[in-house]
């Protein structure tokens, strides 16, 4: 397994966490609870170790817990290192979200029960990335039960080891590129894949991706001054597999990746699902290429301002089979956090 | 976002089907804004059954996250024009 792999399942963000003012019937208020979130983790499995801390200064009722940042609630299925790297665009450490244990907000939030809930949304994230890496999901809905719960324990417990031993047997696979032996021998000898090849893994085409893009308008050189993300709605949230594409002999890189991934802003480059009928709208003379990996400066109405994957905004020329294999989350989905600057003059459309 | 992907317009159609014990909608095919969530469909059944605990799939398979959008769902999962959407009242896929 590559170094990097284990650094993604041994990331852990530190949180200081306060209970919201509305639940704290003591004076003093309680302290905040500081505790360390891994990043392939989700909020609410960190109760255990906050309702101790707070419970004694509750008000009656019934524990429902959910999180908000800045007054957004935040969404407990998506990854807490996704949640971070998306709402913390100048990271904060440690990061300060409000925890609360009543009032759950279910006109904005899906109502959560749990660890159960939890581990629902794990599986079934997981069955919908082998249906788009397989066209079906039987490996997953055929395993065994004492799998399924070391499966999920070795998500909950952040044991790479034991997560290796059984999502092998889902066949899931690695992601190869043809074009990236070169590059690989000039990465440090880290990637040993030999009990990978052992554990006879396929090769896959299709790599799941959920994509969280926010626009802004203005420039901003530094992270402090970039608009933050206050409203869920200013998330553009897409699910769309990418298939590694290789042209004039050259790797697919994160770039090539993106541009693919996000048709409606980068002329020149197509996705197949939706056929090419439409992207040419800002094209003044209507030209359509044919060419997806190429791009054309002056039809693009969007620059990557940020794409964030694990805490880390790796150089775009990096081999995106590599972003996969290392950096994907254990349900086998990337998450990418994509910012975009779109240029004034397609803003005003 | 300020800009709109003209194909986000495009109309998807749903393929409702019961399963299990569920009841069966009079009319099971519906077609709606790609750039709906799925939390729409899933809302829609809701209220159609006046159910609050309902288990919802894709293609007899997983039940995608509420915030998933039905173009893309189409796009991954959908087959000769329509999205297949199978709902339970009791989990039926897990």
């Amino acid at each position: 397994m590559s170094e990097a792999q284990k650094y993604v399942w041994e990331g852990a963000i530190p949180l200081q966490i306060h209970l919201h003012e509305s639940e704290v019937t003591t004076l003093p208020p309680p302290p905040p609870a500081l505790v360390l979130a891994p990043r392939i983790g989700y909020l609410p499995l960190l109760i255990s170790l906050l309702k101790p801390h707070f419970s004694s200064t509750l008000p009656p009722g019934q524990d429902t817990i959910w999180f908000e940042y800045k007054g957004l609630p935040l969404k407990w299925y998506i990854p807490t290192g996704v949640l971070f790297d998306l709402l913390c665009v100048e990271p904060e450490r440690p990061w300060n979200p409000t925890v609360h244990f009543r009032g759950y907000p279910s006109n904005l939030l899906l109502p959560c029960e749990g660890e159960d809930s939890v581990k629902r949304s794990f599986i079934n994230s997981l069955k919908e990335a082998a249906y788009v890496i397989n066209g079906n999901c039987k490996n997953v809905m055929n395993m065994s039960q004492p799998d399924q719960v070391e499966l999920w324990g070795s998500v909950l417990n952040g044991n790479l080891e034991s997560y290796r031993r059984v999502s092998s047997k889902l066949k899931l696979g690695t992601f190869e590129d043809k074009h990236t032996e070169n590059i690989n021998s000039v990465l440090p000898k880290s990637e040993s894949t030999g009990d990978t090849d052992a554990a006879g893994q396929v090769k896959s085409g299709r790599i799941p991706v959920r994509l969280y893009v926010w626009t802004v308008n203005e420039e901003f050189d530094d992270f402090e001054d970039a608009p933050q993300v206050d409203d869920w709605d200013k998330v553009s949230y897409t699910n769309r597999p990418v298939e590694i594409h290789n042209e004039d002999g050259k790797f697919f890189s994160l770039n090539d990746a993106v541009r693919r991934l996000l048709p409606e802003f980068f002329q020149g480059s197509s996705f197949d699902n939706e056929g090419d009928t439409n992207i040419n709208r800002t094209t003044e003379e209507g030209e359509n290429s044919g060419d997806p990996g190429s791009s054309f400066d002056a039809h693009e109405i969007a620059e990557i301002k940020l794409v964030r994957i694990q805490g880390i905004e790796p150089i775009l020329e990096i081999p995106f089979s590599w972003v996969v294999n290392n950096l994907m989350n254990p349900e086998y989905f990337l998450h990418m956090c994509v910012c975009l600057k779109i240029s004034e003059a397609s803003a005003v459309q | 976002m300020s800009v709109e992907s003209p194909s986000s317009v495009r109309k998807v159609v749903v393929h409702l089907r019961a399963t299990g014990d569920a009841p069966i909608l009079k009319q099971s095919k519906f077609k709606i804004a790609g750039t709906d969530k799925f939390a729409k469909v899933i809302d829609f059944l809701r209220r159609q059954l006046h159910r609050d605990t309902l288990f919802v799939y894709v293609n007899s398979a997983f039940s995608p996250n509420p915030d998933e959008l039905i173009i893309d769902l189409y796009n991954n999962f959908g087959f000769d024009g329509k999205l297949i959407v199978n709902y339970a009242c009791s989990m039926a896929w897990g």
